[in-house]
């Protein structure tokens, strides 16, 4: 093998480190996503048996959002194996527990035996407070699947005072 | 063996008893077979691999019947002469005339080299090709290279036939004669930097020119290989005159 054929296996194989904005995400639609980047589906060269995956930071993962009324009702199931051992807990109550568990990508995936090597490649952070070592790897954004308007609260109060308005209450209106 | 060893001994004792003894079959497991084989394996794994011997070393060698072949198998008529002579080596004809001068000397006779080095056979099929000409002409001589060696090369990577050592540097006198001397390597991507599989991709250009393109596992051999694949695109259109 002549040393461009080796380089160009080296750099067909190259593990790509994306990085995703959970904040404000529906973490369902956001698995079906990132799966397709951990798999490495995006790729011409996949294959199932084809270990040619990526890896995906994600970060900001306390602020994402679920759909309706979701957080009430969805349930995560675990036993522990022991009699009585069946727990049920509430979306909410999991988040509140671990902001970083979100089983919404380990669902996404077929139950094979790849499913767990490719979760390993999947970082995920409550917060932007990544490890230098690893926000250096990264070479990729992937866009969000809907962008995050901007708060009222955090345009500066100058602008919003001076933005033109249709009408202005009475002197006497009471806002409540 | 300890089986034949004790029937030795009975017919001996019949002999000397006088006794008719006859040797009947019996249906039994052979028990010796397995020891025998295996002791036969032993012996042949302590003695090591046979060494590889030349063909002419065989008994039914016939000389003038492989030189007739070996033509024939090229389909081509050769100066039977000329050919003998072609692959006969320099060391070869020199110990021959060593070993007329001086009779004593017993354990050069068998050398020769075996098996053939790669320098060798480049070289006696440069002679063989030599002959051809002789024999024929030029143009058939041509006409062989291109069908025997051309049609092998078609095809094939230049670098799996050639490895340059510093392509860099290379690239910069072949440039130089061209005319370009301002080369200005450039990381395009890098990925995966901290980890074992990291991968950059390292662009030459030149007057905002790309020159060639080229990954690896650090930049100082993605900047080699860049320089390797501006080499094959200089001679991209390549035609010989």
């Amino acid at each position: 093998m002549s040393v461009l054929k080796r380089v160009q296996q080296w750099a067909t194989f190259a593990r790509i480190w994306h990085v995703y904005d959970a904040a404000w995400q529906n973490p369902f639609q956001s698995a079906e996503l990132l799966k397709k980047y951990l798999m490495g589906m995006y790729k011409p060269i996949y294959h199932p048996s084809n270990d040619c995956g990526d890896h995906v930071i994600v970060i900001n993962s306390a602020e994402i959002a679920l759909p309706g009324d979701e957080w009430k009702k969805r349930v995560y199931f675990h036993h522990t194996g022991y009699p009585g051992g069946a727990t049920w807990t509430l979306a909410w109550d999991l988040h509140s527990k671990d902001p970083t568990m979100v089983p919404a990508v380990y669902n996404s995936m077929d139950g094979n035996l790849k499913r767990r090597y490719t979760m390993e490649r999947l970082h995920i952070f409550p917060d932007s407070n990544v490890p230098k070592d690893l926000m250096a790897n990264v070479s990729n954004q992937i866009r969000q699947i809907r962008p995050m308007p901007k708060r009222l609260d955090h345009y500066p109060e100058q602008q919003v005072k001076e933005f033109p308005k249709v009408i202005d209450y009475p002197k006497d209106y009471v806002v409540r | 063996m300890s089986l034949c060893r004790q029937s030795f001994l009975l017919l001996r004792r019949s002999v000397v008893q006088n006794v008719c003894f006859r040797v009947t079959e019996t249906r039994n497991i052979k028990r010796w077979v397995s020891p025998t084989l295996k002791e036969l394996k032993r012996r042949r794994d302590k003695i090591g691999p046979e060494p590889e011997k030349p063909r002419s070393s065989f008994l039914e060698w016939n000389y003038e019947a492989e030189i007739y072949a070996f033509g024939k198998r090229l389909g081509e008529e050769f100066d039977k002469k000329l050919l003998k002579q072609a692959l006969i080596q320099r060391e070869y004809a020199n110990m021959q005339e060593f070993k007329a001068k001086e009779q004593v000397i017993v354990p050069l006779i068998n050398f020769q080299e075996f098996p053939v080095s790669k320098e060798t056979l480049s070289n006696t099929f440069k002679a063989v090709v030599a002959v051809l000409k002789r024999s024929k002409d030029l143009n058939r001589a041509q006409i062989f290279v291109k069908d025997f060696v051309l049609s092998q090369m078609n095809g094939k990577d230049v670098y799996e036939l050639w490895d340059p050592q510093n392509p860099y540097e290379y690239l910069t006198t072949l440039l130089n004669e061209k005319g370009i001397t301002e080369i200005e390597p450039r990381l395009c991507n890098q990925s995966a930097v901290n980890t074992i599989l990291a991968n950059f991709q390292v662009g030459l250009y030149s007057n905002r020119k790309l020159l060639g393109i080229g990954w690896g596992e650090n930049i100082k051999i993605a900047k080699e290989t860049a320089a390797l694949d501006a080499i094959q695109r200089i001679y991209k259109d390549y035609v010989p005159k």
